[in-house]
């Protein structure tokens, strides 16, 4: 039975689609599921430090695709979850190293290891973006409450669309307090500009810089508010019905859903 | 050069070079009728090797690739050990006999590594010999420096009469460019998190070194490494590798090296210096 | 609500024979650490200042300099049709009312990277070198084509990293890729000062120290650079504005009014939090 291979893609830098790819990757193999992360930015990788594992890298995603390595020998198991897997980008080439139909099989290699395949996506629509949906067969989109992210994920949306991926959403750092005072839109805004199926809403959180700097995600952090909220998101993606965390007061839960439910 | 000698219906490989290289040259022996031997069963005479066990076990994957099942080794007394690890017959100091009949000797090895060590020993298990193959036919057999977006650019090898060419770098490395040199490296300025250096001889960073170091490349365990501030990703000398722990103290000039299959590292002023030849 | 209008001068026009324009590309490898704000918050303030400023949006298929600096309804060609031919450059050239010496020429938003042909571009930036004092180019994220497109015709560059090692990383590769050519300086945005004492992000001496770069500013994180991103009303307009003072001190380094070292942003203690500038 092969796995699910869900590209997490954006459109622009820096709205956390890496951050987001460790993290639902460390809560899905938390609940079980084996899952192996790919890092599909060749020449700027970042997966690895999230997670940590940057001093474990000998071999890389090129090196199995010029066939100088196995894949079994380029995987680097997590000491934390041992479901968790990441296949590293090489960081001393560039995008053009691998192909479409190279990376199409990587992936589907990897399918028949474990039940989630998650696939980092570069920043942009160029070849790096090209080749990180080539193996995927469905995409979550990243994007926070600004609208040079959300023009920018709509872009990418569309591009999906034309390859017939299933998109779903998360909505990232999102904060109560700007959305209260009009400066930041509100999730309706975001899921109505976009018309893409909401999987999760994750606030903005200090401490996520810190752990991005250890190389522990926070999901891994038992009581943190993140961690639940990741959790969902995951428990969301195996097709479970899970209501939407409430962020605040009564008061704000009202004005993000204005529609019931 | 490894000879291959048939006694009875086994074979006695011996081995007179490091395991990694050996496993090379017989392959391209063995290339030419890769059947010929198919199903024999073998004893290795590794004379004065004391291989790492992982070395060992690679060893005899590779003699597994043309259906030759490694048995049993002969050599120093620290190869039984290292053997029974591998589960291989220990036989003594050149001797063979009729390996199906012996006994296997199942000894606990003395816990030396720390946790952190042993978790990467385990990790690159299979990878070390395989990264010593890959250097010894690898893309850059000449120096190269990555330049502008990406493009490695050759450098002409140095004609070298006798002795190892050195290439000289002043400058930063910085994350993605690397430097590959058959020869010794050396690198004045830092070399950052995401530079790779590669050298089949020593490497020696005036200078930060904080990205990947890989000396001795083509298995030379005599190599060093030595930077004005060793704080590497990761360091590998021939099929050794190592990372530096947490700790950010500065503890001013350093020098690595292998000593009893790990790496050690000592302040400069501690270091011993004596040029080694390598077989 | 900012509604002011900088006044035009025109000190002495036509009397001295034209320096060529200064052209910067504004990059960082990393997305999300602020470049186009910044790229349209320094030409904001070079203009207010007196120079003739043209923003040039590189991020073909995924632009965002017209809304950041509010002039998103007023765009009706860019670039490529300038480099098709389809419109002339003062066709595509978008005033901005508030700042008269200010242009913007846009990206195309559903068109492709691989569409704008390097030499061209590179020619296009020369061309805008003769027409104005300052050519900023906003980098898209990356090192693809599109970043090799926006720095071809730049002499200088501007990094733009926040304290995370995951931008320094991402940053330091695109200072490798800049070559040695061309002048390089760093501006560290999004500091924390607060999180830098407690130990949870980076100093901008911990950039730095990978990067070894001139340092032209350092800005502090502040929610009315967001505010001011969403209703296109640069912060560099606003004199109350903290953000846009450094923006603003920038600048005047870059024109040389300001020779003094970039100051770097302290913590706001209770009093200041209460009684300083919004923040």
């Amino acid at each position: 039975m092969s796995a699910r291979r869900i590209v997490l893609t954006s459109g622009k830098g820096g709205v956390g689609k890496t951050t987001t790819t460790a993290n639902l990757g460390a809560a899905l193999a938390k609940s079980g599921k084996r899952v192996v992360l790919v890092d599909a930015d060749i020449g700027l990788r970042n997966l690895d430090l999230v997670l940590g594992v940057e001093k474990r890298i000998v071999f890389d995603l090129v090196e199995v695709v010029e066939g100088r390595c196995q894949l079994r020998q380029a995987l680097i198991k997590d000491k934390r979850l041992e479901n968790l897997s990441i296949l590293p980008a090489a960081q001393t080439r560039d995008k053009t190293a691998i192909s479409e139909l190279q990376m199409a099989e990587v992936v589907e290699q990897l399918g028949a290891l474990c039940d989630y395949v998650l696939i980092d996506c570069p920043a942009g629509i160029e070849h790096g973006f090209r080749n990180a949906i080539a193996g995927a067969g469905e995409a979550i989109v990243v994007t926070t409450p600004e609208v040079s992210a959300i023009r920018d994920a709509d872009r990418v949306i569309g591009k999906l669309h034309e390859r017939g991926l299933p998109v779903r959403l998360i909505i990232n750092r999102i904060r109560p307090e700007m959305v209260r005072s009009g400066d930041m839109l509100g999730v309706d805004d975001v899921t109505e500009i976009l018309a893409a199926e909401l999987l999760g809403i994750v606030p903005d959180d200090e401490e996520v810089i810190d752990t991005t700097n250890k190389g522990e995600p926070i999901a891994l952090v038992a009581e943190s508010r993140l961690a639940a909220i990741y959790a969902k998101i995951a428990r969301r993606l195996e097709g479970e019905l899970v209501p939407f965390t409430a962020l605040n007061a009564p008061g704000f839960f009202e004005r993000l859903f204005r529609k019931a439910g | 050069m490894s000879s291959v000698r048939g006694r009875g219906r086994n074979l006695e490989i011996a081995v007179d070079r490091a395991l990694g290289a050996a496993a090379e040259e017989l392959r391209v022996q063995f290339a030419g009728r890769p059947d010929f031997y198919r199903g024999s069963r073998a004893v290795a005479n590794l004379g004065l090797l004391e291989p790492p066990a992982l070395e060992l076990a690679a060893f005899r994957d590779a003699l597994a690739e043309f259906g030759i099942v490694l048995d049993g080794v002969c050599g120093g007394e620290s190869v039984a050990q290292i053997a029974a690890e591998v589960d291989l017959a220990y036989l003594g100091l050149a001797q063979v006999a009729e390996v199906a009949a012996l006994p296997r000797k199942r000894q606990q090895r003395e816990v030396r590594l720390s946790d952190e060590a042993r978790s990467l020993v385990a990790d690159f298990a299979g990878a070390r010999a395989d990264m010593v193959r890959r250097r010894e036919v690898g893309p850059a057999g000449a120096a190269t420096v990555v330049a502008a977006a990406g493009v490695a650019i050759p450098l002409q090898p140095r004609p070298v009469p006798a002795g190892v060419a050195t290439l000289y770098h002043r400058g930063t490395l910085r994350g993605g460019q690397a430097l590959h040199n058959l020869g010794n490296l050396v690198v004045v300025g830092d070399v950052n998190p995401g530079a790779e250096l590669v050298a089949s001889g020593d490497i020696v960073v005036f200078g930060a070194l904080r990205g990947v170091a890989h000396a001795g490349a083509q298995g030379d365990r005599s190599a060093r490494v030595i930077a004005l501030e060793l704080a590497p990703t990761q360091l590998r000398i021939a099929t050794v590798i190592a990372t530096s722990g947490a700790d950010r103290t500065k503890r001013g000039p350093e020098h690595a090296s292998i000593v009893d299959d790990r790496i050690v590292v000592v302040p400069f002023a501690e270091a011993e210096l004596k040029r080694e030849s390598h077989a | 609500m900012i509604n002011q209008v900088i006044q035009d001068e025109v000190p002495g026009a036509g009397d001295v024979p034209r320096v060529r324009g200064r052209a910067i590309v504004v990059t960082s490898g990393k997305g999300g650490v602020g470049k186009t704000t910044t790229t349209a918050n320094i030409g904001t303030a070079l203009a207010a200042l007196g120079a003739s400023v043209v923003l040039v949006d590189a991020d073909v298929g995924l632009r965002n300099l017209d809304i950041v600096l509010g002039l998103e309804a007023r765009v009706r060609h860019h670039v490529l049709d300038v480099l098709e031919g389809i419109a002339t450059l003062d066709d595509a050239l978008v005033t901005d009312k508030r700042v008269p010496k200010l242009r913007l020429l846009a990206a195309a938003q559903t068109r492709e990277k691989d569409d704008v042909d390097t030499a061209a571009f590179r020619d296009l930036i020369g061309t805008l070198r003769d027409r104005f004092d300052y050519v900023l180019i906003d980098c898209p994220a990356g090192i693809e084509k599109g970043f090799v497109n926006a720095i071809a015709g730049a002499d200088e560059a501007i990094v733009v990293c926040t304290p995370e090692v995951a931008a320094v990383r991402d940053a330091d590769r695109v200072v490798g890729l800049l070559g040695d050519d061309r002048k390089v300086e760093l501006i560290v945005n999004r500091l924390r000062p607060a999180l830098v004492r407690k130990g949870k992000m980076l100093s901008v001496d911990d950039v730095n120290d990978i990067l070894h770069l001139p340092l032209l500013g350092v800005i502090a994180e502040a929610p009315d650079v967001i505010i001011s991103t969403n209703r296109g009303q640069p912060v560099a307009l606003d004199p109350a504005s903290e953000v846009g003072e450094s923006y603003r001190a920038i600048a005047r380094r870059i024109t040389g009014q300001d020779t003094g070292a970039p100051e770097i942003p302290r913590e706001k203690t209770l009093f200041g939090k209460l009684f300083g500038g919004r923040s």
